[in-house]
Formats: C-alpha cells, structure tokens, sequence
C-alpha cells in the first residue's frame, strides 16, 4: 500500500504539461484525496525545461516531495533530468524506447492510429494527444474508474466538443489496449468535497465576498493570474478589473476609486511594487483604504520572474518614504488567503491606512485541495464611511482614534478635499505650521496603536505543535506548508507562524518565544524574519534555515534538516 | 456628461475660501475664474463634481474650486481622475494639470487615457516651465528658446499637446488662452458637455519665469479657427479618419499665427459604455451607494465560485 504518490509531468514549456498534471489532480481531487501541486515553469511562452509535480495523499499534504512515482517525461531533455528522481518502484511513461526497466511501454502509436482512423484524422494530427496517452496510462496503473478521467476531459474542454471526443476515445483505447504489469495500490480515502485551487483563486473569491468593486494591475508574473480570475467574474459579481498603463496607474487608480467609495485594490509582484511606492506614501497621508495584493517572486530586478523567494518582506514593510501607517498580512495558505483578504479591506477602511497583503510565487503557482470557506465566518466592516447627506464635514477630522468619518464625492453636505501634502482637517495645505504638523503626524501615526490592540490574535500569529517544545520554528508564508508536514515526521519541534508584519506582533510573539530555542525558516538569502524579530523583540535566532534558488522548500529536505542534531548558524537548502 | 439636477440647482459659489498662493498676475487665476463661471453656468450640484490636480502650481486649483478634490501625486492627476469617474459614472469629472505634470512625468497616462475614452474634462496649463521649482523647461518649451529661469537653452523638442491628444484618441481637443476668460469658459463648458475625453490646452503665461511666452507674445498671435470657418464636428468613423489629418495640420501650427478654438469634437463609445459589455449592470447600479453588506454579513455569495473548483 501507498500512502502517497507523487507523478511529475516534465518538459518543453508550451507542450500541455499543466493540462496533463491539472486533469490528473482534479481526478483525485474528486476521488477524495488530497492533492499539492508545484509548477516550475521556464520564464518563456514555449520551449524551455518546466515541470509540474502532483502529490496524492488521504492525509492532509501541504508540500511537494522530491520522490517521483510516476514520470511523464515529453522529451528526452525530461528523461535526462528526471529519472533520478524516480523511485526504485517508480514508472516512466514514454513513447521512446527506454532501456529503464521502470519504462511502461504503452503502445502509442497503435492507439493513436486507432483514434484517427475512427474520426477520419491523420496520425499527424493526433500527436497532441499524446499527453493523454500517458495520463490514461497512469490513471490505469493506479486503477482510476476511466469515466472519472473523461468527465474531467469533458469539462477542460468544455467549449471544444469534439477535441474532448476524441480525448476521451483515447483513454478507452489505453484502458483497452494497455495492461500494466506494474500498478500502484494507493491507499483508500474516503470522499469529502474540496475544492483545487492556487492562492490567486483563494485572494479572488476573498475579494468578491468581500465586495470588491475595483480591481487594478498591469500584467506580471505571478500576480495577474489573480486579476484574469477576476475578470472571468466581474460580469457576475458586477465590479470592474482595469488593466492599466503601468503600475502606477494601476495604484493611483485604486487610490482614487477607493476615496470615491468603492472597496479597491490592486495585485502585483516585486517590480510593480517599487513602481507603486510613492503612491503608498500617499495613500498612508491620505489616509485612502487601499488594499496591495503583493505576490512575492524571486529578485532583484527582474531576478526570476517565475520563481519563488520571500525576499521582500523588509520592503513591504519599510518601502514608502516619510512615516506612515501600514498593516502588513502574510497568509500561510490558501485557507488563509482567503479570509486575511477579507480581514485587509475590513482593516484598511476601519483604520483608513493602506494594506499589503504578502503572498509568494509558491501559493500563487501551487494548486492544492483546500475545505470550502466557510463563509458564516465572514464579517464586512466598512468603519466610518458616510453616505448619507451630513453638514460640517471635515475629511481629516481630529477625533481620539485617529480615524475621521469617511465622505465620499456625491454625499450631500459633505465634500471631500483630500491631499497629499500636509493639510489640516479641512485637507487644505496652506499651512506648514509646525503644531498642526504634529497634530496630524499623531492623528494617523496613533491609528497603529489601534490595530495592534483591536486585530485578534489569530490574525498576528498562530502556533502549531507541542507548546512544552524546546525548539520552536519561527516562521512565515508560504513556507509553513512544508514545516508543517515534516512536523508530522520530527516531533520535537514547534512552529510559531508570525501572520502580521506590521505592526508587529511584539507581545504575541513573546508569549511563545520567550525561553526557547528559535530556529528560523524562509525563503531568502539573509533571514530576513529573523533580523525583524531580534529588532522587534531581542530574540536570537539559533539557526536560520534559508533557501534561495528559487524553489520552494521539499517535504524530504525540511525533514532532514530539522531532524539534524546540530545545526549551524545558518543552512542553506538548495534541493532543486 | 452632463449631470445637473431638476429643478435647477441655485447659483452658487464654486470657489472656497482659501487663499490663492499663486503669483500676482499669473495665468492661472483666469484658468480658475474660468472654470468657477462654467461650473455656475452649468449648475452642476458642487458635491457631485470632483476635481483633481497633480502636483505644481496649477495642480493647486483643486483647493480653490468648492468641489470635491483630489490633490494627487505628481504626474497622475488624469490617472486617478480616469479611476474616479470609472467608479463612479454620475459624477462630473475634471482633470487639471501642468504641461510638466502631463506631458514629462505623466505622460503614459495621456496615451492610455485616449485609448479608453473616459468621460471626463482634463485641462491643460501650459506655461512652457515648471513653475514651483523655480522655472525649469517643461515639455512644451519650444527648441532652442532660453526664458530667463534657464541657465542654458531648451535643447528638447516641445512637445504639441494638442497633437498628443488627438494621437492618443481624445475625442474632443481644444485650446483656449487664460487671458481670454469668456473663450476658455465657453470651451470648458463644451469640453465638460461633451460625452467622452476632453482636453483643453491651455496657453497660461507663467509671468515669473517665462518672459518669452507672455501675454504679449500670445495676445496678437492667437486666432480662433472657428471663426476661420473650422468646424470641429465629426459626423462619422469615415469623416473621423479625414478630420484627425485636418486637425494634426492646424494643431502643428506655431508662430506668428497660433491657432485656437476646438479643434475636434467626436461623439463615440465612451468607457463606460465599453464597461457594459463586460460587465452588464455597470453604470444601471450606482456602485458607491449600493451596500455590500447587510448587518456586518457580505451581500456577495461566493459558493457557486467554490464549487466550480470541486
């Protein structure tokens, strides 16, 4: 019996892998099973080496493993590279002649020349299916109901009927001509709805139940993912997605469109962040309730665009210049994603501040099986926007918690001036007064006090494992997939997942920290959290556990890092 | 757009009652007795106007117009204005900006605002230097000239505003001149009526720091086309294509004579009627007062979104 079987799907960009690897992930999906995926793409159109993982499992999986059962390998560069990460037990899926005595031999050519003569096509014209000779070959192995994989077939090709016909004549072809003399006995589960998303899916629908109205980017990689999710629902959901001229028109844009009253935000990644910096300065003097999807990928300049690093979290929290409120959210998953989206735009219109919410390239490209949110558990809290006709109305009000009642253009009695220079409460800037200058300082600068006494817990950190451990894992993001399942293998170790940069969660973070042995987990050159945390609180790191080539983390080499006696001052991983 | 209520709203008083900052005798103040008698003519509710401005001298302007305002960054006055007036279609839209603001820093957005066709009004101070920083070459400082603030002479090109926003695809183009108070009024009342993208150059002597381009250089140069038998008015996507060359023409002229007056003036789709192809029940619902939630419980539901990743 297996408990978990990983199949890999390798080689040229732009040769159908993600469609191979996404319709066997949905297939279990639905059998009921758990599925993690990563995608390592070549930053190219067509052409280059990628690869996509797919892990099954009945229990929970947060994490890809370097051990490969099943290789469906599209070109030779793909043999080369891949097989020795096959498993003794493991099977390569090819159409070449192997001399891998793991090497299924499938007979391709007879199959697909059956599917053409049925549908009066040439062999030429069949190659394409290729893929799904080799994906009923492992859905037989594993012994799928062949039905469940043609459904799943069916939908991807919802709007080309006959393309999925003659898919689907394909997998009765292999499910008859093809007996497998090697077969994988995965151990059962017991069906339970999930869905199969990627963080960009989770910030979407976060987003949408959350009553977005405007959504701005200009296209990068791997943030627009997000904004043409939300395009294929605008329709539905009636909010509208501008793609912009660049990403300062993108920032501005959600500026302006929030302080005309609509919950707004936009998403990018490192290189469009810098581009939007000086607006959120403004957006922090402006007091503007502006939410920042910000989809971390490895730097800097254009470093690796489809590749993952936590190496801007010191930049999220500092980048703007001048002094100004900022919350900072790094959910850890897509169950996270989801409702910390909804927590940004509650936060920023409640404190009237901007919010960055942190993600990675890892949750952005990495599909998995997530429960359905539930959605009793969501709260709007749109703080103190006026939209009924008032008098008196001063936009940057001196009140004791810093935060003025809201108007917006169209409120009777309540015109807004709103700028970017020092203003007084009226929003005009005619003054440089030097004690109308603190006043205003203190008025938005106090608004963090608030936060960090009002947002819940929950939201600033959370802790997994054995409370008494010595050792506690101090991390963030996406990382803590891995962490937590090599946790389920090393039992010595806790973890405290710190949730919300900025403010930072001093107190919270020395309640589980004070005493203990801190080992650090990230995704960057230099530990980045770590030096954070000894700023914020003193604590010493004992070990930073970095990586920084641009892969995410892998359950086997977390696993044997932390199961390490000794370890030194900083280790590198580098599992690629 | 035109958006004024029924009955009538009363006269009233466009302009606050904060004190101006510009220099005496600057072009700017015609710009803003300007736009205050145009906002008065058209009666327009003072709370669903919105105005916005970059950064520079004449990106002031949103302090002095009793209306909502959006002092921005610099450079990104017609950005946000684009967004506002997106989020917001009832509302009246009017942009201002400096030629450095617009055309250097901000220039991007002209190109991509004239590809959406956003209805709204932007205004163009055009003075030629950058005024708040002691006088620098904007973008529109002719080759070669030399006003007294520069320490070397302009070796730019100028840029033509006019021939930008016609390039660009603003459906409505025009130029007027501060000191000719009753024409600008009268351009900014057709450039707001007008259902689309606006802009109006606006020839603005910058009296500190350009001593070259003055009201005594403009005065006996400026001609209005219109009254030269120009008629701006577009009939269809045919006569658009022939106008647009016609206009380029008379926009590129420059020097003893300078021209005038609207140059185009095309009714098409605007972007919110482009939004609606998208997005059916855009501009039908008014976004800004529709509730999203209901006793603190979202009023969007996102099952049917789960679901069709199960």
């Amino acid at each position: 019996m297996m408990h978990d079987l990983n199949l890999m799907v390798a080689g040229p960009q732009g040769s159908g892998i993600n469609f191979t690897s996404d319709t066997f992930a949905k297939v279990m999906t639905r059998e009921g099973y758990h599925v993690f995926t990563n995608a390592e793409l070549f930053s190219t159109i067509k052409g280059d080496h990628s690869y996509f993982r797919v892990r099954v499992c009945k229990d929970m999986i947060r994490s890809y493993s370097e051990r490969i059962d099943i290789l469906i390998p599209l070109d030779a560069k793909s043999v080369i590279l891949h097989t020795k990460e096959l498993s003794k037990e493991g099977v390569i899926i090819s159409e070449e002649n192997l001399s891998d005595q793991r090497h299924a031999s499938i007979p391709y050519r007879e199959i697909l020349q059956a599917v053409a003569t049925k549908f009066g096509k040439s062999l030429a014209e069949l190659n394409v299916m290729k893929n799904t000779v080799a994906l009923a070959g492992a859905s037989k192995m594993i012994g799928l109901d062949k039905e469940k994989l043609k459904k799943v077939i069916s939908e991807n090709f919802e709007s080309k009927p006959n393309i999925a016909e003659m898919n689907n004549a394909v997998v009765d072809e292999v499910y008859a001509e093809f007996t497998p003399t090697h077969t994988f006995d995965l151990e059962a589960t017991v069906y339970k709805k999930r869905m199969f998303i990627n963080a960009t899916h989770a910030v979407g629908m976060g987003k949408v139940e959350a009553g977005l109205r405007f959504q701005s980017y200009y296209p990068i990689t791997p943030a627009s993912d997000e904004s043409n999710y939300l395009e294929t629902v605008m329709g539905k959901y009636d909010f509208i997605v501008e793609q912009t001229e660049d990403e300062i028109a993108a920032i501005n844009m959600a500026i302006a469109a929030a302080n005309t009253g609509l919950r707004s935000a936009t998403s990018t990644s490192g290189p469009g962040f810098s581009l939007m910096v000086e607006a959120l300065s403004y957006a922090g003097m402006t007091e503007t309730p502006v939410v920042i999807f910000y989809y971390q990928r490895a730097g800097p300049a254009t470093g690796m665009p489809t590749r993952h690093e936590q190496g801007d979290l010191r930049y999220a929290i500092s980048a703007g210049h001048g002094e100004f409120p900022r919350v900072v959210i790094a959910p850890g998953d897509h169950k996270e994603a989801f409702y910390d989206t909804i927590d940004a735009f509650n936060i920023a219109e409640k404190y009237q501040l901007p919010v960055i919410v942190l993600l990675d390239k890892a949750m952005a490209m990495s599909n998995y099986t997530v429960d359905p949110f539930d959605l009793s558990k969501v709260t709007i809290n749109r703080g103190k926007l006026i939209l009924n006709e008032t008098s008196d109305y001063l936009r940057y009000r001196l009140t004791d918690d810093g935060v003025s009642p809201r108007s917006v253009p169209g409120v009777k009695g309540a015109l807004i001036t709103i700028a970017g220079d020092e203003h007084e409460e009226d929003g005009h800037i005619f003054t440089e007064d030097a004690d109308n200058r603190v006043r205003m300082m203190d008025k938005r600068m106090h608004k963090m006090k608030f936060v960090h006494e009002e947002v819940p817990s929950d939201t600033k950190v959370k802790f997994y494992g054995i409370p008494t451990n010595k050792k506690v894992i101090v991390s963030w993001g996406s990382v803590k997939g891995p962490i937590l399942d090599a946790m389920e293998i090393v039992k010595d170790v806790s973890m405290l997942q710190i949730r919300m940069m900025e403010p930072f969660p001093v107190e919270e973070v020395m309640k589980f920290l004070k005493g203990k042995r801190i080992i650090t987990v990230e995704q960057n050159y230099s530990g980045q959290l770590a030096d954070l945390l000894r700023e914020k609180t003193g604590l010493e790191t004992t070990s930073r556990i970095v990586k920084f080539n641009g892969r995410p983390i892998a359950f086997e080499e977390m696993v044997e890092v932390l199961s390490r006696k000794k370890l030194k001052e900083r280790e590198v991983l580098t599992y690629a | 757009m035109l958006n004024t209520v029924n009955p009538p709203a009363k006269p009233q008083n466009y302009k606050t009652s904060v004190e101006i900052d510009w220099c005496p005798g600057c072009g700017d103040f015609g710009i803003l007795n300007a736009l205050v008698l145009a906002l008065q003519e058209l009666k327009i509710p003072n709370e669903n106007v919105v105005l916005t401005g970059g950064i520079g001298c004449s990106s002031k302007i949103p302090h002095y117009v009793n209306v909502n305002t959006m002092h921005t960054l610099h450079g990104r006055s017609l950005a946000q204005a684009q967004a506002v007036k997106i989020a917001n279609p009832r509302l009246e839209v009017i942009s201002a900006s400096g030629d450095g603001d617009g055309l250097g820093i901000g220039a991007a957005h002209i190109v991509a605002a004239g590809r959406r066709n956003v209805d709204l009004t932007y205004m163009l101070f055009d003075n030629g230097v950058y005024g708040l920083t002691k006088g620098q070459a904007s973008p529109t400082l002719p080759y070669g000239e030399m006003p007294k603030s520069l320490e070397t002479e302009n070796l730019k090109f100028p840029v033509n505003p006019l021939f930008l926003g016609l390039a660009s695809g603003f459906t409505f183009v025009a130029r007027s001149y501060s000191y000719n108070i009753k024409h600008l009024k009268e351009t900014l009342i057709r450039a707001i009526k007008h259902r689309g993208l606006a802009m109006v150059d606006i020839m603005q002597p910058c009296v500190t720091y350009n001593n070259i381009n003055t009201k005594e250089f403009y005065d006996p140069r400026l001609y209005d086309i219109e009254k030269e038998g120009w008629n701006p008015a577009v009939a269809s996507e045919n006569d658009y294509k022939q106008k647009v060359s016609q206009a380029v023409l008379k926009a590129l002229e420059w020097g003893d004579r300078i021209p005038m007056g609207v140059f185009m003036d095309y009714q098409t789709e605007t972007y919110d009627q482009k939004l609606q192809k998208l997005v059916p029940d855009y501009g039908k619902k008014n976004y800004v007062m529709e509730p999203i939630e209901t006793s603190g419980k979202p009023l969007n539901d996102v099952t049917e979104l789960m679901d069709s990743f199960c």
